[in-house]
């Protein structure tokens, strides 16, 4: 610690000026000190301050001593913020630290500045004087600033995000599904996430003079990778759908294309249920094939109800050649059938249990007989219920043939 | 709110390789699988062996890394199975016909048996 | 919506003497119930005395915060009556301090069989100077106060945190106490400010029936004479006392004198 440094009278010893540091006197030491020192009475009216603040103020000590107070330096927001904040928890603790306030100098500039106090109590424990010590916070307030401007910036790109969210959403979602005589259609897609495009997609849509396609999917994945797909998905079924009565054959369809595209490194894949519906005499015929997706659940008006058996059907897009089965089912009146996908039966109900297949038909089986827009209801209900529980995008479509004569449950 | 943590570990044998795969498979851990299938150099004639003893959810981004596992093995020539599936998952990919894609094993020496 | 508790969610807490008249407390601006310590026990001698933290404040359920019901002095007042409700309180004697004044005027006017007296502690109706009004502030005063509550919001985590204290003015008192005071949601308390300070509730004074009260201090920064002398010109039959004290929080600054002001008009006529 003692080098040998010349000064200014040639070679010195460092004794000389340890010794002038030691004579530096306490009274020195306060006055200059690189920072700002104050002392106020309890009412903030300044009792002392030293030459370092009184610069950066550009100050007399006559002008200040006796006759402001402490919050009269401060900018009038930064007194408001004393008044409310600081004094009373300085009064209530004994010792604040680290505030951030912007002092006005005598030529009206303000000086960002950090400001710790305490309380000085007497002998008797009854407080007497307020010590305040106050450093110049300008590179610091620079900072704040800076950090302030990018967080503000990233909300800014936030909402963005999700704004783009929103709308890229509700493009891929059919604007109103087709009306079919005799059979009323419900459906309700619930999104998980505000910032990502979920891969849920449904659709309802004319084929032939007496008939209507329709399905819903679940493409693996989020985002705008998956959102490709979904379009790609629906387009297709839309339009093999026209061509091919059979609905095994329009999977067949789709799995082609998207294998086409999508094998490889970042494969994807959906599940999808996909069908015709025929309205006749006082219901309605369904076909429907299955591409590894959850089986439709069937209420019937007597209160039964069933998975609708597709056994065999694989996902879809994941292999150049998958294999997809079909089932007919026949829609009596009071009947409901429901598409799901599995961002409901998989939904946490509480803590890390999830919900179920037969949660859900014992559920929907109280309702019997139903119709679709009670059952997208009850179920829409389900969800708000689950609150965050539901980690994926959920879409619902429900089929339902009225009861006649009026007879709506 | 998850049980165990996820984990991934491998171990690479003459037959091939085993990709032990624990906890919940969903889009924030998928990528983790993936990395790990990714450092796997396989030979054609092995067998890459995914054991999913404990797993204990995987949704459709934990079946997408699996069938990109497959297309990494078939790249190379070798060939894919699955071991030790826990009975929700068996559910699960039943519903969508994995099978077919990826032959299942009680265990991982089982999967190497043959 | 099933009914939400308001002992629970705004932190009411109840002292004194059980079968005295009923002081509540309404606590301003910048802090929580803690404000008051220094006067309950004073004032629990000889009342009930009912704290409570304003949503959003203290200890209050900040979840129960949203900024459709908290955009106005209207939301607050709700709370109050709602907590009168459910407590049962009658023939209050309602004590607001800083902006907590107005939110007792609005619950006093909705609600004047409710409450016996009101007791506004260094009130102002509006804080923005307006024409002949004077306010004390200019609207760009405000802005920067909110321009402050941000910075302070990035150099404040730290002194945020709770500070287990000792009473040093009252020994007797020997509790220690955790302080949450001051700490809240920056955001809530961006959204406060703004309504605090840009209220306007001058044509509310003369609505109000309940025979009231108005403590003011000498040298308040917050609240000049000017709106001291305005709020008792509004509001008919009104009392106004100066006291002898320095800044907006007289409960701390002077809270003897503070304390026997309150108890001489709750108990006087």
């Amino acid at each position: 610690m003692c080098e040998d440094h010349p000064g200014p009278g040639g070679q010195e010893s460092a004794a000389p000026e340890f010794s002038a540091l030691l004579e530096d006197s306490a009274e020195d030491l306060y006055e200059h000190a690189p920072c700002g020192y104050l002392s106020t009475l309890l009412d903030g009216t300044i009792a002392k301050i030293n030459t370092t603040l009184l610069g950066w103020l550009g100050y007399e000590r006559e002008d200040v001593v006796g006759r402001r107070r402490f919050a009269e330096l401060l900018t009038v927001g930064g007194r408001i913020y004393h008044e409310t904040h600081f004094a009373p928890l300085l009064r209530m603790q004994g010792e604040l630290g680290g505030v951030a306030f912007e002092l006005k100098a005598a030529d009206g500039s303000r000086l960002p500045v950090l400001v710790t106090s305490t309380v000085k109590t007497g002998t008797d424990g009854q407080a007497q004087l307020i010590r305040t010590t106050i450093f110049d916070a300008r590179d610091r307030r620079a900072y704040e600033q800076e950090l302030l401007r990018a967080r503000e910036e990233a909300e800014r790109e936030r909402d963005r995000v999700q704004r783009l969210a929103r709308t890229l959403q509700q493009t891929l979602l059919p604007p109103a599904l087709a009306e079919v005589p005799g059979v009323q259609v419900a459906a309700y897609y619930h999104p998980a996430s505000a910032d990502e495009v979920g891969g849920d997609f449904y659709d309802l849509f004319p084929l032939t003079g007496d008939t209507w396609g329709f399905f819903l999917g679940d493409v693996s994945g989020k985002g705008a990778a998956a959102a490709v797909v979904t379009s790609l998905a629906r387009y297709t079924l839309r339009a093999a759908a026209v061509h091919d009565p059979d609905p095994a054959t329009v999977l067949d369809r789709l799995n082609t294309v998207l294998h086409h595209e999508y094998r490889g490194s970042d494969p994807r894949y959906c599940t999808v249920v996909q069908g015709h519906l025929r309205p006749g005499g006082d219901g309605a015929a369904v076909t429907l094939a299955t591409g590894g997706h959850p089986p439709a659940l069937l209420i019937r008006a007597d209160g039964t109800s069933a998975f609708v058996p597709v056994p065999g059907g694989q996902l879809v897009g994941a292999l150049p050649r998958a294999r997809f089965a079909t089932a007919d089912v026949l829609l009596h009146p009071g009947d409901t059938l429901l598409l799901y996908t599995d961002g409901l039966t998989e939904a946490r109900t509480q803590g890390r249990d999830r919900y179920s297949e037969e949660q859900l038909q014992e559920y929907l089986a109280d309702l019997a007989p139903t119709t679709a827009p009670a059952v997208i209801t009850a179920v829409t209900g389900l969800l708000a219920g689950f609150g965050d529980g539901v980690e994926d995008d959920t879409a619902l479509l429900a089929l339902g043939i009225p009861l006649p004569g009026g007879d709506r449950p | 709110m998850t049980g165990t943590p996820f984990s991934v570990t491998t171990r690479t044998t003459e037959a091939g390789a085993v990709v032990t795969v624990e906890g919940e498979l969903d889009v924030a851990t998928a990528p983790r699988l993936r990395a790990g299938i990714d450092t796997l150099v396989l030979r054609s004639g092995q067998r890459l062996v995914v054991d999913l003893a404990g797993v204990t959810f995987c949704d459709s981004s934990g079946i997408s890394t699996l069938i990109a596992a497959r297309n990494v093995a078939e790249a190379a020539g070798a060939g894919i199975a699955l071991a030790a599936v826990p009975g929700r998952l068996r559910r699960t990919f039943g519903l969508i016909g994995l099978a077919d894609f990826f032959p299942t094993y009680p265990s991982a020496e089982d999967a190497f048996g043959d | 919506m099933c009914a939400v508790s308001m002992r629970t969610r705004n932190n009411v807490t109840v002292t004194g003497r059980e079968e005295g008249p009923t002081l509540l407390l309404a606590h301003g601006f910048g802090c929580d119930q803690n404000l008051w310590r220094l006067v309950v026990p004073e004032l629990a001698r000889r009342y009930r005395v009912v704290l409570f933290d304003h949503t959003g404040a203290g200890r209050s359920d900040l979840s129960a915060w949203t900024p459709e019901r908290y955009g106005s002095l209207d939301g607050y007042a709700d709370d109050v009556l709602a907590i009168c409700h459910e407590l049962d309180l009658r023939d209050v004697v309602l004590v607001g301090h800083s902006v907590s004044a107005m939110i007792a005027v609005l619950a006093a006017n909705r609600e004047p069989d409710r409450f016996a007296k009101l007791v506004l502690l260094t009130p102002s109706p509006c804080y923005v100077d307006d024409g002949d009004y004077r306010g004390g502030f200019s609207r760009a005063d405000i802005d920067e106060l909110l321009a402050a509550l941000e910075s302070n919001y990035l150099g404040w985590s730290a002194t945020m945190a709770p500070v287990i204290m000792g009473n040093p003015d009252r020994p007797e008192l020997g509790e220690e106490l955790t302080n949450s005071f001051c700490r809240t949601d920056p955001a809530i308390a961006r959204v406060f400010a703004r309504v605090t300070f840009l209220s306007d509730n001058r044509a509310d004074l003369a609505k109000v029936t309940v025979p009231t009260l108005i403590l003011e201090c000498a040298n308040d920064a917050i609240a000049p004479p000017e709106v001291g002398r305005f709020t008792h010109e509004q509001i008919p039959g009104s009392t106004l006392v100066t006291l002898n004290a320095t800044g907006h929080c007289p409960q701390l600054s002077a809270p003897e004198a503070t304390a026997e002001a309150i108890t001489a008009f709750a108990s006087g006529q």
